[in-house]
């Protein structure tokens, strides 16, 4: 689909979105330890943002695994 | 265009604009534009991010910084709803309200309205939603096709424990048909069969709203249906997190709770104001000419036809259909008199604003011929002009502009329901009628030589009674929403109405008026309590298609009548002031209240000695005052008097 850098500008976006925060205060190691917003009900929103965003779907094992910036790019690189 | 599937375009530079323009809006405290420019965003992007946006924003605005209209929300559920949480807020705000919401726990729905010390209770809602399962609730060793009537017992049981002890009104979902139905093929089973159980429920469902006062069902079956099984859940969530509903559809589900807010706080919209030339029928009309038009069997004249009779339904459920269109008069008239595919008549519409002036003055014009606030309009036009114009001059207006494909009419109105109202009462159904009478009463107006005449002529008739079961929800209704001759604008719900009824300290009765035009109906409430040697007035409040005929001297009259037969020495009253009700500002003060120069909103601000005087029954009107509500001395007479 894109590059790993288009992907994570995609996600970063979406994420800055969501948390509302600035898109450069969300950096590859951003995670839900450095951000407030990030509680497990926002996981879900987040997850299911980028699936609706990207056109793909996640199951159970990639949502858990999905908890910073960097691993939410991984996996879907994975998709593409 | 479907709702759930509306492309998410995160911070998109249009969206980005959007919200800027929102928050440069609530900067300023200028509510409709505020308002609108929510119901804008929306419309361009509604994804999470958006969301969030707009619910973070009402959050972080204070009230005094914003006139919202507070609506506070119960959240009950057998699932997690918290994802619907941001939809509602963010749609409260492109409704003009500030949702506040109080969320239970998933699966404690029960404790939280069998507890009378509850976080519900305390939270003080005005409404509070019953999201419920039919899995959730019957027990979970009930038996395979357990009967309807356990399911409507449980909830029957449940809502009466929740009546007694909230006046809040109750939105219970209803159960929408199982996606994948047990096999029915055994038709002499029908206590196995999903289909009879749902159907039997859903009915049920609605005998209990019909039977309970300010209990409603939401139409969850109906929503689930129009998006589809397959779209509308998330199995995997459903498992993993207990949020049975696809992500996109918390905000179709949180669209249907605002319907019901609107119509607590009287925002539900009276008047569509439509436009013609590619709105009534395809074409314009001036170029075009009557034979040129689409309007007819075939497509796209079909459309046209189509969504004339969706307009003549709205009428037929009580909304006022009004005319804003640039066209020469007499060409419209021949239209409305000749094309045979019309299905509206020029009499379906009870205000015509037909010419070339700008849209807002015609606009203006019908709000002022139906005696309605802007806000109680809904506008809708084809063209991107008339709608950016209408929105900058008169933000408090709904604008909303019509899709270019024509058979998409009926869904781009339907789709926020701003007309759909909590109850019908008989005076909806024929609201329109009632509008085109007040119409002929002003045309007489125009020629009665003083007021005096002007009245007599009417020939009007009075009824003062008690609330009771037949009017408690007309009483209730008007006042939800009746703004402008309000003295203090409260608002109740049936129950609560039924509450004070039962307190022999109150006076809780409706005022009605016949004149020869016809039955206007219950168009006044008086609600009054004894306090102490003062009969307190409530609230008095009287419909905009009545004021000015002296209706509001009879109501006081009349409670100068029960502060007698109460024993009361005065009768007191206040004023609370609100952007709509100049209309009754001067009412105390022209009847000869005294200013006992307190604060002017506090109660009892305004009083009447009886010792003084008391104020008369003015001589035009035919009098039929209950009994209860005459002076004792009149006891066991039923008042009834030709002056």
């Amino acid at each position: 689909m894109s590059s790993a850098d288009d992907i994570t500008e995609r996600v970063r976006g979406v994420m800055a979105d969501l948390f509302q925060v600035d898109r450069a205060a969300v950096g590859l190691e951003s995670s839900r330890e450095t951000i407030p917003d990030w509680d497990s009900a926002n996981h879900l929103t987040l997850v299911l943002a980028l699936e609706e965003d990207f056109g793909v779907t996640f199951d159970v094992g990639e949502i858990e695994t999905m908890l910073s910036l960097q691993d939410i790019v991984a996996v879907l690189l994975g998709k593409t | 265009m479907t709702e759930a599937a509306t492309k998410r375009a995160p911070a998109s530079p249009g969206a980005r604009g959007l919200r800027e323009a929102v928050t440069s809006a609530v900067g300023n405290g200028s509510l409709w534009q505020a308002v609108q420019a929510a119901r804008l965003l929306l419309e361009a992007d509604s994804g999470a991010g958006t969301l969030r946006f707009l619910s973070r924003l009402v959050q972080g605005t204070p009230q005094t910084k914003l006139a919202l209209r507070e609506v506070r929300v119960g959240l009950l559920s057998s699932f997690s709803i918290e994802f619907a949480r941001d939809a509602l807020v963010a749609l409260g705000l492109a409704s003009g309200l500030r949702i506040e919401i109080y969320q239970a726990p998933f699966g404690s729905f029960r404790q939280e309205i069998l507890d009378s010390a509850s976080g519900l209770y305390a939270f003080a809602p005005h409404a509070v939603v019953l999201a419920v399962e039919s899995g959730a609730w019957l027990p979970m060793d009930a038996p395979q096709g357990a009967s309807a009537d356990a399911l409507l017992a449980e909830v029957a049981s449940l809502a009466a424990k929740f009546r007694a002890r909230s006046s809040a009104a109750l939105l219970c979902h209803n159960i929408p048909l199982p996606r994948w139905p047990a096999p029915t093929v055994a038709v002499d089973a029908p206590s196995l069969d999903d289909l009879s159980f749902v159907t039997a429920c859903n009915a049920g469902l609605r005998m209990l709203a019909a039977e309970s006062a300010d209990f409603y069902v939401v139409d969850y079956a109906a929503l689930v249906n129009r998006v589809g099984h397959d779209r509308w859940f998330d199995d995997r969530m459903r498992l993993y997190a207990r949020a049975p509903v696809a992500q996109a559809n918390y905000a179709v589900l949180a669209r249907e709770y605002v319907k019901f807010a609107r119509g607590l706080v009287g925002l539900t919209r009276k008047c569509l104001v439509v436009d013609l030339d590619n709105t009534l029928w395809g074409g314009i009309l001036g170029e075009d000419g009557i034979d040129g038009v689409r309007l007819g069997a075939d497509y796209p004249g079909s459309a046209f036809v189509e969504f004339q009779h969706f307009l003549a339904r709205l009428q037929a459920r009580g909304v006022i259909l009004a005319i804003a269109s640039k066209n020469n008069p007499g060409d419209v008239e021949q239209m409305f008199s000749q094309h045979p595919f019309m299905v509206l008549k020029a009499e379906s519409f009870s205000s015509r604003q037909v010419g070339w002036q700008p849209k807002s003055e015609s606009l203006m014009a019908i709000a002022r011929d139906l005696n309605i606030g802007l806000e109680h309009i809904v506008f809708v036009d084809d063209s991107t002009f008339e709608c950016e114009h209408v929105r900058e001059a008169l933000p408090e207006v709904t604008v909303i502009q019509l899709p270019a494909e024509p058979a998409d009419y009926v869904s781009a109105i339907s789709r926020d329901g701003w007309f759909d109202a909590l109850s019908l009462s008989s005076e909806d159904r024929r609201r329109g009628e009632l509008y085109k009478q007040r119409d002929l009463a002003e045309s007489i107006r125009s020629t009665a030589s003083n007021l005096e005449d002007f009245y007599r002529q009417l020939g009007m008739e009075i009824t003062i009674a008690p609330v009771n079961d037949a009017s408690r929800k007309r009483t209730a209704q008007l006042t939800q929403k009746t703004n402008q001759f309000n003295v203090t604008t409260r608002r109740y719900t049936e129950a609560e109405i039924e509450r004070i009824q039962s307190d022999p300290l109150w006076t809780v009765c409706t005022v009605a008026v016949r004149d020869k035009f016809g039955d206007n109906g219950i168009v006044g409430v008086i609600l009054a309590v004894e306090r102490g040697d003062a009969l307190e007035i409530d609230t008095l409040l009287l419909s905009c298609r009545v004021i000015g005929r002296t209706v509001e001297t009879a109501m006081l009259a009349c409670l100068c009548d029960v502060a007698r037969r109460r024993g009361c020495s005065k009768i007191v009253g206040s004023i609370l002031p609100t952007d709509k009700n100049a209309p009754v500002r001067d009412l105390f003060r022209r009847h000869g209240f005294q200013d006992r120069g307190s604060n002017a909103t506090s109660a009892g601000a305004w009083e009447l000695a009886l010792s003084r005087g008391a104020i008369a029954y003015p001589p035009w009107f035919r009098l039929e005052i209950s009994e209860v509500l005459t002076p004792a001395s009149n006891e066991g007479q039923h008042r009834s008097v030709q002056r």
